[in-house]
């Protein structure tokens, strides 16, 4: 593309030789704000969501904060810096790990600021545009407003918003960065929130063996086991874990002993009704193989420690969910070679593109 | 006095008499003034001194307030036609803090007209959650300013209503705690007030009005609802009561007297 020049120039006969000058210099001015690499006129350009075809549709409000190729980078670079904390070290990647689905591998509970711990297991960073509660208590309903929570909680990033946002203006390369990449530019908590969002937003993980056997790709074969697994699945478990997302978005207690010590009420904690008490966010499944530990408090260590307590732990209070108790016995009454087979058909939905996907790489 | 002041005090006799006439309808008003609105914070009849004692209420609770915060939003004007003009959304969210003095909020650009009702909500209603970042600006950092987000929740408190009491059975000072917003998507409890004005609001070209109103924090507890500290003293997250101190803060409101075409002083 030419550079386009705006305003009247005189021809180029009638030009005397110090009007040449100025004519070559704002020529070459022009050429060089053109050139990608130029950090004074970055051109920013859309960038495309692509809704998976076996996936329902995205709840996420595009228009109201479309992704563009620099928002998103600003995301990007935003989600692995440690300034959104009080100490300057714990970034929202400290705590979400690409290759594990971006959850904090090995860890019961997120690690926060001075070695500081919460109470409940990092959930992962996948497919958020499709859902419409976030963590495991919905303590919002937008995915912009999200990241306020881990970066105000004190035993997490410990700062507060104001902070935040007065670091990245007195940042040598942040607000060229948010011109760039916002029509008003402002360093403002608008914009940092949309660009986290925009990175968010786009973290699409829909290439699994189980997608590809869905939309009949290649790569896409079942083994016995795995269809098996996949049809005790469905029979047993995606009343709650449904949908392609493989889950229905809703709260529900499903039976796990409270932790005394931490006496987590879960939903109630938003809702403040005690009916409520001890529901936690139905997770996705997708991943699942990477994620360990299990659970909104990560007690269980392995796929079949989950699939045992269903089988054999869920434990009867007020607000049980209904669904596990059914013919007499609280749970999912479970025979080993069917966890075996639900094993090995929920590690189909590992997707190893999306947890080595260089869009959303730290380095 | 020389003829300077004289030719004052002259101009602005004749200013004051010209706006104390409301029933001037002949004056054709056009294009767009400003209308501000003064949120005189008072608690039973008398002024709101932080950290000062107020009379008890009916439940007989004396209340010591240390903090009084709250939001409004989503202003909007009805004409005696009954048109309403509503505040652009993203300009139309606002922090009374008594502990900052933030009492007075100024909308701009008000169409020509004569109002006479004035609209708005207490709190953050759901569309504005839902639009996530979008046309935020930088109301969160003033409200992290003000005390009024509820980080853990990513919501914000629409009434912060601190300090502590005595009441008959609680003898010593006792902290209160008054945090009231909307339970993520379980609860809303965003809520409207509708304030009919005593006389004519003017706006127009070089007319700049206001509307003082006078805030009885005495009804947070004691209206519709009768809340008793004495019996739940912390109130944050609270299915029943939380709903219940939501619709006695609208009732806080009442427009004591409007200055047409003159600044408040």
């Amino acid at each position: 593309m030419r550079p386009v020049c705006h305003g009247q120039v005189a021809s180029y006969k009638e030009m005397n030789i110090s009007n040449y000058i100025k004519f070559v210099f704002i020529a070459i001015l022009l050429v060089s704000c053109s050139n990608d690499d130029t950090e004074y006129a970055p051109i920013n350009e859309p960038l495309e969501f692509v809704n998976p075809t076996n996936f329902p549709q995205a709840t996420y409000n595009f228009e109201a904060n479309p992704p563009t190729k620099l928002g998103f980078e600003l995301g990007k670079k935003l989600f692995y810096d440690g300034k959104l904390s009080s100490n300057g070290f714990i970034s929202c990647g400290f705590c979400h790990e690409q290759a594990f689905a971006f959850t904090h591998h090995g860890h019961q509970f997120s690690h926060g600021i001075d070695d500081l711990e919460g109470t409940r297991n990092t959930p992962p960073i996948q497919n958020m545009a499709f859902l419409n509660e976030f963590a495991w208590d919905g303590a919002t309903n937008h995915l912009d407003l999200f990241p306020i929570i881990p970066i105000t909680n004190e035993v997490e990033m410990g700062e507060t918003m104001t902070n935040v946002i007065s670091k990245l203006q007195s940042d040598p390369d942040y607000p060229n960065e948010f011109q760039a990449a916002f029509e008003d530019g402002e360093v403002n908590s608008e914009n940092f929130l949309k660009a986290l969002g925009q990175f968010m937003a786009m973290m699409i993980s829909s290439n699994s063996k189980y997608d590809k056997y869905i939309r009949n790709e290649e790569g896409g074969n079942f083994s016995e086991l795995e269809k098996q697994g996949l049809a005790i699945f469905q029979q047993k478990c995606n009343s709650c874990h449904s949908t392609e997302l493989f889950t229905d978005n809703s709260f529900r207690n499903n039976g796990l002993p409270p932790n005394p010590q931490l006496n987590d009420l879960g939903r109630e904690e938003v809702s403040g009704a005690s009916t409520d008490r001890y529901k936690f966010k139905v997770p996705s499944l997708r991943n699942i193989e990477k994620t360990a530990p299990y659970m909104h408090d990560g007690r269980l260590g392995t796929l079949m420690s989950v699939l045992n307590f269903y089988d054999a732990g869920v434990s009867d209070s007020e607000t049980l969910d209904p669904l596990l108790k059914n013919d007499n016995r609280l749970g999912i009454g479970l025979s080993l070679e069917e966890k075996n087979a639900l094993v090995a058909f929920l590690t189909t939905l590992t997707d190893e593109t999306y947890l080595n996907d260089p869009r959303f790489a730290e380095y | 006095m020389n003829s300077k002041i004289v030719f004052t005090v002259v101009f602005s006799f004749l200013l004051f008499s010209s706006c104390s006439d409301d029933d001037n309808d002949s004056e054709e008003l056009t294009g767009s003034g400003e209308v501000s609105i003064k949120f005189d914070n008072g608690f039973a009849g008398n002024d709101l001194v932080l950290g000062a004692t107020n009379t008890a209420n009916t439940n007989g609770e004396v209340l010591t307030i240390t903090r009084f915060s709250y939001i409004v939003s989503n202003f909007s004007l009805v004409n005696d036609m009954g048109e309403e003009y509503v505040f652009p959304k993203d300009d139309s969210y606002f922090i009374i803090n008594q502990e900052l003095e933030d009492d007075n909020i100024v909308l701009p650009e008000i169409p020509a007209g004569e109002y006479t009702t004035l609209k708005f909500g207490v709190g953050v209603d759901q569309e504005k959650y839902l639009q996530g970042a979008e046309g935020q600006g930088d109301f969160l950092e003033k409200a992290e300013a003000s005390n009024m987000m509820w980080s853990w929740q990513a919501g914000y408190k629409f009434l912060n209503f601190e300090g502590n009491f005595t009441s008959e059975t609680v003898t010593e000072a006792t902290e209160f705690k008054i945090h009231m917003g909307s339970h993520g998507s379980s609860l809303d409890n965003y809520k409207e007030v509708s304030l009919a004005l005593p006389n004519k609001l003017r706006v127009g070209d070089e007319i700049d009005s206001s509307i003082h109103l006078k805030i009885d924090a005495s009804k947070i507890l004691v209206a519709t609802n009768n809340i008793q500290l004495t019996e739940k003293s912390v109130i944050m997250v609270d299915e029943v009561k939380s709903p219940q101190i939501a619709v006695n803060t609208t009732e806080m409101f009442v427009v004591d007297h409007l200055h047409n075409g003159d600044a408040h002083d």
